[in-house]
């Protein structure tokens, strides 16, 4: 092994020094602007004027980023738990020997592989329209004329569309998910089970969700991490700024780093630095405790 | 010794591989397919390639291209992509030499890197230059002319000529009672008055706060960063949201709400939702916009639709009428680190002015900048013109309601809310209060 460690050292300093490059740097960076008031995010360090832990002070004592994390705080409890059991849903049906498995599994996940923008557009046009919407038909034909006539895309509501919208999309890949842990699962414990008499809401119970821990910290870990970054069906679903029924703070990180809106505003890429940092945090906190409360390694099979 | 060498020889293969590969091309200055800055134009447009607009663009470059034999490289980056990408480009000294965007933009946020052209320009703006957009220009550059207006704009009331008259309304509305009554024939007649899409709420609300304020008055009121020193210093009254003006101008929105007058979807028209499907279809008779409207719709209104427009209302006591409009240009502007400063400068003249300017109006219905091209308006924008020439006094984007990031948001939702009916006037100044940090 000792004869090695040259050979290992050699190896692996390209890539430890790429990453320390690409990866280590901008996150270095990135954690020292937040320190700092910066006109552009291209301003060279000269320019920067220290402002300590301003940036975070003026955060949290501002409303509107408040209201952005508690939006994004929304959609990840909400929308996780609608995209988490729904794509367990259709992952154990799925994987439950049924006609047309490929079929619904590429049905099921074709909004992935749509442009979000797209998608949006279509919800929003197309969907949600208050004139010739496809949820106002659906509505009239069963009779609800009143529900019917609903502003979907009003401030009052917007936000429930947004969430309603962009869950459709996520459902089909964390179904992936999901399929492939069932999938890794041997059947000989569901003969086993059977044999002993246990139905399938037992055996789903008993066998596939205790050997799915692993799975569902995977699945909650993505969840997150994309949900951290939710930016581009915010964007679609507001005017030309951000909306406060539905703004995150990656859009807000975007007002502060690009300008909000058609006019001209005041920037400080020091401020979306420290927003940026937050909600690395935020995802750090959820991956411990994550880590902590879900023990997956109790389980071998 | 033999395996140590084997594995020396290695790493510095692996190493030299990834150097190559993930290295750039040791000639090339330029990491964008830019020109090496010796004999070819980079422009960084915001146009997306599919618009009209960027056609003739396109055109005008062959044109120049052929005649002066400099080739030029065109990168149509959208408006998303400029606004994200070339303040870093120019920051890391990337070979651009012309780019574009609002006067407001080039001029005050990126306004490091244009090049000063004053004296490059002088026989241009003699022969070609419209006066008020080269005063934007200059006003907004601090005083001095760094870029050159093209595709000008101005904001207000498009309507449908039609509507009116079935609603017996002869002429268009110069104040706020004559809206008021011109609302009330319409809605007498079935017709939905006001429509409008969310994202230009801001922009009636900024220019509605301004005829009872002015534009000072408006920064003032949502907090501009901008303008605080100046508050400071007591050069310009600072307005708050306790101001019986701002109660009054709210309160007569409230007003025009109570009375129906604005569509019902008012809050929830996502654009292009109230252009296109109220105020095509001619369900709703005036839609607040920029005068790139007619070009949008051309494809969604009746081959025979009346095209009107007005200039937002002056107010009873008010501080400005309606000759104080948001007129803007996109403008064209040479890096200041260009080397081929004087060949970009003619290709300016050939975007800006002459046969592709006039190609503009025909072809996109945008409003001539060439002041030889006068009287080459598109006829949807006849009203706009009468709105343009007398305007005096030009507002900022939005009359500056949407410079304050914490606001807008909030701003945007109270304002269509307070349209829409769902909220009174009170709970919009307080909710607005809150937001602005007062």
């Amino acid at each position: 092994m000792k004869r090695n460690k040259g050979m290992i050292i050699g190896f692996l300093a390209p890539a430890v020094i790429m990453f320390l490059l690409v990866f280590l740097y901008p996150i270095c960076r990135t954690v020292a602007m937040s320190f700092f008031k910066i006109d552009a995010v291209t301003s060279t360090a000269d320019t920067w004027q220290f402002v300590g832990i301003g940036n975070y002070q003026k955060l949290f004592t501002t409303d509107i980023f408040k209201t952005a994390m508690f939006n994004i705080g929304r959609i990840w409890l909400l929308g996780g738990i609608i995209v988490l059991v729904l794509s367990l849903l259709f992952g154990v049906i799925l994987t439950s020997g049924i006609r047309g498995k490929k079929f619904f599994r590429a049905i099921i996940y074709l909004p992935n592989i749509v442009s979000a923008v797209a998608l949006a557009t279509m919800w929003k046009q197309y969907v949600f329209s208050p004139k010739f919407g496809l949820l106002k038909g659906i509505l009239d034909t069963l009779g609800f004329h009143e529900l019917a006539k609903t502003q979907w895309l009003a401030p009052e509501n917007v936000f429930w569309a947004l969430l309603f919208a962009y869950c459709f999309g996520m459902v089909g890949y964390h179904m992936l998910i999901w399929m492939s842990g069932i999938e890794r699962i041997s059947p000989e414990y569901y003969e086993a089970a059977t044999i002993d008499g246990s139905n399938k809401i037992q055996q789903f119970r008993y066998i596939t969700l205790p050997l799915l821990k692993g799975v569902f910290k995977t699945n909650i870990t993505m969840w997150s991490i994309s949900t951290a970054a939710f930016f581009v069906w915010s964007q679609l679903f507001s005017s030309v700024t951000a909306n406060k029924a539905t703004i995150v703070p990656a859009q807000y990180m975007y007002m502060n780093t690009f300008g909000g809106g058609n006019a001209v505003t005041e920037r400080n890429a020091g401020y979306a630095a420290a927003i940026g940092i937050i909600l690395c945090l935020c995802i750090v906190i959820i991956f411990t405790v994550c880590n902590a409360v879900i023990k997956d390694d109790d389980l071998e099979f | 010794m033999k395996r140590k060498l084997i594995s020396a020889l290695l790493c510095a293969a692996m190493v030299g591989t990834m150097l190559i590969g993930c290295g750039g091309g040791g000639d090339s200055k330029s990491s964008d397919g830019g020109s090496d800055g010796g004999n070819k134009l980079v422009y960084w447009a915001m146009w997306s390639e599919e618009e009209p607009q960027a056609k003739i663009i396109q055109e005008a470059v062959e044109k120049y291209t052929a005649d002066t034999g400099v080739e030029v490289d065109v990168q149509f980056k959208g408006r998303t992509g400029q606004r994200e990408g070339i303040e870093a480009a120019l920051g890391a000294k990337q070979n651009i030499d012309i780019f574009d965007e609002s006067a407001d933009r080039v001029n005050r946020a990126w306004g490091a890197y244009p090049m000063d052209i004053e004296e490059m320009a002088k026989d241009y703006e003699a022969e070609h230059g419209n006066e008020l957009l080269f005063k934007i220009c200059r006003e907004t550059a601090g005083g001095t002319l760094k870029s050159i207006p093209y595709q000008p704009y101005i904001y207000g009331f498009f309507y449908n000529k039609a509507l009116f008259k079935e609603a017996g309304i002869d002429a268009a509305p110069k104040t706020w009672e004559e809206l008021d009554a011109a609302c009330a024939k319409l809605k007498e007649a079935g017709i939905t008055p006001i429509t409008g899409d969310t994202a230009y709420q801001n922009n009636a609300f900024g220019h509605h706060m301004a005829r009872f304020v002015g534009q000072d008055g408006v920064k003032t009121l949502v907090n501009d960063p901008a303008v605080a020193e100046k508050v400071e210093s007591g050069e310009i009254e600072d307005i708050t949201w306790d101001d019986p003006k701002v109660a009054e101008a709210v309160k007569a929105i409230e007003d025009f709400a109570s009375k129906g007058y604005y569509s019902e979807n008012m809050s929830a028209n996502v654009y292009p939702a109230g252009q296109n499907q109220e105020f095509a279809p001619g369900e709703a008779a005036m839609i607040w916009c920029g005068s790139w409207l007619p070009n949008e719709l051309k494809n969604a209104v009746a081959e025979d639709f009346e095209w009107g427009f007005f200039c937002y209302p002056s107010v009873p006591g008010g501080v400005d009428d309606e000759t104080a409009n948001n007129v803007g240009a996109q403008v064209l502007a040479i890096n200041k680190d260009s080397k081929m400063a004087k060949e970009a400068f003619e290709l300016i003249t050939y975007i800006t002015a002459g046969e592709f300017d006039k190609k503009m109006t025909e072809e996109a219905m945008c409003i001539p900048t060439d002041k030889a091209n006068g009287d080459a308006w598109p006829a949807e924008l006849a009203g706009a013109k009468e709105g343009f020439d007398s305007t005096v006094t030009f507002y900022d984007e939005a009359v500056g309601a949407e410079t304050n990031v914490d606001l807008t948001p909030v701003l945007n939702e109270s304002v269509c809310k307070l349209m829409a009916g769902t909220m009174t006037a009170d709970e919009f100044i307080s909710a607005c209060k809150a937001a602005s940090g007062e």
